[in-house]
C-alpha cells in the first residue's frame, strides 16, 4: 500500500511543472488567446522532445509506455499552468483511440508522429444530442463500393483547428447494441468544413465540423466496424480522469493563489486570512483539493493496474472532482473580491479552465448515476464476490 | 503508488474474517458482557494491536489495525468497550507517564479490567478547552500531598462505567490559560466525584456529567509536570484523529447496502424510489463521496505505513468524515421519507439491522440525529477549519479577546 509518487513520477511531475511555468506562464497564455491556432509551435516541439506527447504511448511505437498515473501528472500541471494546445485532444483522446484499437498496423502508422509531435490529431464525438453513450452518434457513414461516405455535424471537436487528422465516431448500422464505427478522416479532406467557437476558456479551441458526403477508404476504419463503442468507450473511460487531473491542477493554482492572496491584502487593519470567514473557505478549497487529489490518481492508478474497481474509480473522481473545482475556484474568485473579477487578474485563466471541462466525457451527475449503477450491479453479485 | 494489498495482508484479513465469522459476540446487554467481549477481543490478538509489546501490545502495522476494524465494521461486531483508554489515554500515559503509572494502568486497559474516560469539556468550556476553571490545588493531609479537585466536567462518554479518567484541571490561574492546566489521573469511585448520565437528543445517554466536590488526587498522579497539560491534551487529540477512515468507509457501505434493499419497496409520489432520478442523485452522490473517503484513507494508511504520523493535516479528514456523515444521513431521511424518523413500529423489511457502536440496535432515527455530534466533539467542524487555515495554509491567526499578540504566526 503506497499512495506516494515513485522518484521517476515525481521527477517527471517537477519537470513538466519547471517547463510549463516557463513555456505556459500568464504572460505566454495571454498571448495566444487571440491567436487562431491557439498554440506555440515551439512548446509543443520542446514538449514532444521531453517525452509528454508520448508518455503514455506503448515504448514499440516512439512513446514512453507509462501509464494513466503519469499521464494524469503531466495533465495536472497542463491544468495547474492552463497549458494552451491541442494536447488533451490529441494525446488523450486520439493516440488513446488508436492504442484502444489494439490494431498493431493502426498504431504502427499513425502513433510514431503523434508521439513525436510531428501530427496532431483530435476525437470528434458528440453531437447536438451532447450524448456519451452510443445512441446519441447520428453522424451517418454509409457503406460505399470502395469505402465509406460520412455525412453529419459533429460538436465541441477540440482543436480540431489544427489538428491534422480528426477520429469521428460515426453510425454504420442501426440493428446492434452499439453499431458506431470510428473513422480516421484527414482534417482537409473534401467534404470537411468547420467553424471556430469562441469558448470562455480561451486555452481551449473547439469547433463545430460538419461531414458533407466526405469519402474515406475502408483502410479509415479504427479497431472493428459496429463496435466502435469499445474504443470510445475505453477512451472516455480515460477522458473522465485525465479532465478530473485537469480541474485539479487548476484547482490548486486557484487555492493557492487564494492563500497567497488572502495573506498579504488587508482590510479593515488586518489581513482578510485572520478572518475566519476567508479561512474557513480556504481550509474547504483545501479538504477538496486534498480529496480531489487522492480521487484522481486513485482512478488513475486503477486504470493502469486493472483493478475491479477502476469504472467505478474513474466516475467517483469525475464526479467528485467537477463538483470540487467548481466550488475551490467559484470560492477563489469570492476570496479575491473584485479583482478577481477583472481581466487583467491571472485567477479567470483557471476558473475558466476547469469549468472546460466540467460538462466534458460526463458530467457530475452523469458520473454520479454511472457510480450508483455500478454499486447497484455489484451489489446484486453474491456477496463474497463483492467482498473479494 | 501502489495500492494493492500485499498477499500478506490478504492472508491476515481472510484469518480476521474467518475469526470474526466464527465467534458470534452474542447479545452484550450487561456492561460486563462488554468487557468480557473486549477480553476475547484482546486474546485473540484485536486489541491494542499497535502498542509496543513491552505494554502488552503487539507493534502491529497500521496496515493489520486497519483491517481488523475493517474487517469488525464488515461483520457489525461491537468494538472494544474502553475504546478512550486504547485510543488516546493508553498511548498517552505510554508516551508521557512515570514508570509507575505504566505498570499500574496500561496493560489493565487492554483487558478491560479498568474502563477510562476523559474529563476534558466544561459547560463554559467547549471550543475553548483552554480556558478550563475547574480547579486542582495542592494540599497536605495526613497521608501525604493531594490535589483537591473542584469544578464540573461534561460530555464525559463512559462516565457512567469509568473506573478512572485523566482530567485536566487549571492548577495555577495567574498565568496566561495555556499554561496553567495540569494532566491527572482520577480515581472515579471516590467521595467527591458524582456521575450524572446526560440525557443527549437521542433519547440515550453516551455522555455524562461530572461533578468534583473536594475529591483528591495523590500528588504522583499527576501526568508530566505542572502546567504541562494543555501540551498533552493536544498530543491526545492528535490520536483521536487519526482513528481509522476505513472502517468508516465499511460502515457506511454496509447501511448504504441496506439502504439500497430498503429502498426496493419505497415510493415516493407513487414513483419507486429507485426509478427517480432525484433519488438517484441523492444515492450516487453518497456511493461519489464514500469512494472518495475510502480513496482518502488508503492515502492515510499508507503514510502510516511509511511510519509518518499524520499531523494538523488530519483535521482535514475529521472535517470531511464528519460533515459527510451528517450529509448523508439527511439524504437516507429523504429516501425514507417518514419511515426513517420512526424508533418504534417501523415495518420489519425496513429496519435498519446494524448496530451502535456500542453493540446497541441502531436505528435510522438514531444514526441521523448521532451525526450531528461528529461535528461537534472532538474539535468542531470550525475549530478543524482553523486549525487547517492556520497550521496547514498558515493563515494568520486571528485576533481573540484572550490572546495578546494575536495576529501573529505561531509555530
Amino acid at each position: 500500500m503506497d499512495f506516494d509518487f515513485t522518484q521517476d513520477q515525481v521527477m517527471l511531475r517537477d519537470l513538466s511543472r519547471e517547463f510549463l511555468s516557463r513555456e505556459s506562464a500568464p504572460r505566454a497564455v495571454r498571448s495566444l488567446m487571440d491567436d487562431p491556432r491557439g498554440f506555440n509551435d515551439a512548446t509543443w516541439q520542446q514538449m514532444a522532445e521531453m517525452g509528454l506527447q508520448g508518455v503514455a504511448v506503448d515504448s514499440t511505437y516512439g512513446g514512453q509506455g507509462l501509464g494513466m498515473v503519469e499521464q494524469a501528472l503531466v495533465l495536472d500541471e497542463m491544468g495547474r499552468a492552463a497549458y494552451p494546445g491541442p494536447y488533451f485532444a490529441s494525446t488523450v483522446l486520439a493516440a488513446g483511440a488508436i492504442a484502444a484499437s489494439g490494431q498493431p498496423a493502426l498504431m504502427e502508422r499513425y502513433l510514431p508522429d503523434m508521439a513525436a509531435g510531428r501530427t496532431k490529431a483530435t476525437l470528434a464525438l458528440i453531437e447536438s444530442a451532447l450524448s456519451w453513450a452510443p445512441s446519441g452518434v447520428g453522424l451517418r457513414a454509409s457503406r460505399s463500393a470502395d469505402g465509406y461516405t460520412l455525412s453529419g455535424v459533429k460538436r465541441f471537436v477540440p482543436f480540431a483547428n489544427v489538428a491534422d487528422y480528426i477520429l469521428v465516431v460515426a453510425r454504420t448500422s442501426d440493428s446492434s447494441e452499439d453499431g458506431t464505427t470510428v473513422f480516421v478522416v484527414p482534417a482537409g479532406a473534401s467534404g470537411v468544413s468547420q467553424t471556430a467557437n469562441v469558448e470562455m476558456d480561451r486555452t481551449n479551441r473547439t469547433s463545430t465540423v460538419r461531414f458533407d458526403a466526405v469519402r474515406v477508404g475502408a483502410d479509415a476504419v479504427i479497431g472493428e466496424v459496429d463496435q466502435g463503442w469499445r474504443i470510445v468507450g475505453a477512451v472516455l473511460h480515460r477522458a473522465a480522469v485525465a479532465a478530473s487531473a485537469e480541474m485539479l491542477g487548476a484547482s490548486r493554482r486557484c487555492m493557492e493563489m487564494s492563500v497567497e492572496y488572502a495573506k498579504v491584502r488587508q482590510q479593515f487593519g488586518q489581513p482578510i486570512g485572520m478572518f475566519q470567514a476567508i479561512k474557513h473557505a480556504c481550509a474547504e478549497m483545501l479538504l477538496e483539493v486534498e480529496n480531489s487529489h487522492a480521487a484522481t490518481y486513485y482512478a488513475a492508478w486503477a486504470l493502469d493496474a486493472g483493478a475491479a474497481d477502476a469504472p467505478l474509480a474513474a466516475s467517483a473522481a469525475k464526479a467528485y472532482v467537477g463538483d470540487a473545482s467548481r466550488k475551490v475556484c467559484g470560492s477563489a474568485i469570492q476570496v479575491h473580491g473584485g479583482i478577481g473579477f477583472t481581466w487583467d487578474y491571472d485567477l479567470h485563466l483557471y476558473f475558466k479552465r476547469a469549468k472546460h471541462y466540467e460538462p466534458l466525457y460526463g458530467d457530475a451527475d452523469f458520473h454520479r448515476e454511472r457510480a450508483l449503477e455500478l454499486t447497484l450491479a455489484r451489489m446484486e453479485q453474491p456477496a463474497e464476490a463483492v467482498l473479494a | 503508488m501502489d495500492l494493492n494489498y500485499s498477499a500478506e495482508d490478504e492472508r491476515f484479513r481472510l484469518k480476521v474474517r474467518q475469526w470474526i465469522d466464527q465467534h458470534p459476540p452474542g447479545e452484550l446487554s450487561t456492561v460486563q458482557a462488554k468487557k468480557d467481549w473486549q477480553r476475547t477481543l484482546y486474546d485473540a490478538g484485536f486489541v491494542g494491536m499497535g502498542w509496543p509489546r513491552e505494554y502488552g501490545g503487539q507493534d502491529a502495522r497500521p496496515m493489520e489495525q486497519a483491517m481488523v476494524a475493517e474487517e469488525m465494521a464488515r461483520g457489525d461486531v461491537p468494538g472494544a468497550i474502553n475504546s478512550l483508554a486504547l485510543g488516546l489515554i493508553g498511548p498517552t500515559l505510554i508516551v508521557h507517564g512515570t514508570d509507575e503509572q505504566k505498570q499500574r494502568y496500561v496493560k489493565r486497559m487492554l483487558t478491560a479490567e479498568d474502563i477510562w474516560c476523559q474529563l476534558y469539556s466544561e459547560p463554559d468550556s467547549g471550543s475553548d478547552l483552554a480556558s478550563i476553571k475547574t480547579r486542582a490545588v495542592l494540599e497536605a493531609f495526613e497521608d501525604g500531598e493531594a490535589w483537591v479537585i473542584n469544578g464540573q466536567k461534561v460530555w464525559t462518554s463512559l462516565g457512567p462505567i469509568a473506573d478512572y479518567g485523566v482530567l485536566l484541571a487549571r492548577t495555577n490561574p495567574n498565568v496566561p490559560k495555556h499554561q496553567g492546566i495540569s494532566y491527572f489521573i482520577v480515581d472515579m469511585h471516590q467521595p467527591g466525584v458524582e456521575v450524572r448520565p446526560l440525557k443527549q437528543i437521542t433519547g440515550s445517554s453516551e455522555f455524562a456529567e461530572v461533578f468534583f466536590t473536594n475529591a483528591r488526587v495523590p500528588a504522583e498522579n499527576i501526568i508530566g509536570q505542572e502546567g504541562q497539560g494543555w501540551e498533552l491534551a493536544q498530543t491526545t487529540l492528535g490520536f483521536e484523529r487519526g482513528g481509522s477512515l476505513l472502517a468508516r468507509v465499511t460502515r457506511h457501505q454496509t447501511n448504504m447496502r441496506r439502504l439500497v434493499e430498503v429502498a426496493h419497496g419505497l415510493s415516493r409520489d407513487s414513483v419507486p424510489i429507485l426509478e427517480d432520478a432525484v433519488a438517484r442523485q441523492k444515492l450516487g452522490r453518497m456511493v461519489v463521496e464514500v469512494e472518495v473517503l475510502r480513496y482518502a484513507g488508503f492515502r492515510i494508511l499508507s503514510k502510516l505505513e511509511q511510519g509518518k504520523r499524520p499531523g494538523a493535516e488530519s483535521s482535514i479528514d475529521k472535517l470531511y468524515y464528519s460533515e459527510l456523515d451528517k450529509r448523508h444521513q439527511e439524504y437516507m431521511q429523504d429516501l425514507l421519507g417518514p419511515y426513517g424518523q420512526l424508533e418504534r413500529g417501523l415495518p420489519e423489511e425496513l429496519a435498519l439491522n446494524s448496530s451502535t457502536l456500542r453493540g446497541d440496535d441502531a436505528t435510522w432515527a438514531y444514526n441521523f440525529l448521532w451525526s450531528r455530534a461528529g461535528t461537534i466533539y472532538a474539535g468542531s467542524s470550525e475549530i478543524q477549519k482553523n486549525i487547517i487555515g492556520e497550521r496547514v495554509l498558515r493563515l494568520p491567526r486571528e485576533m481573540r479577546a484572550d490572546r495578546a499578540g494575536s495576529g501573529q504566526r505561531e509555530g
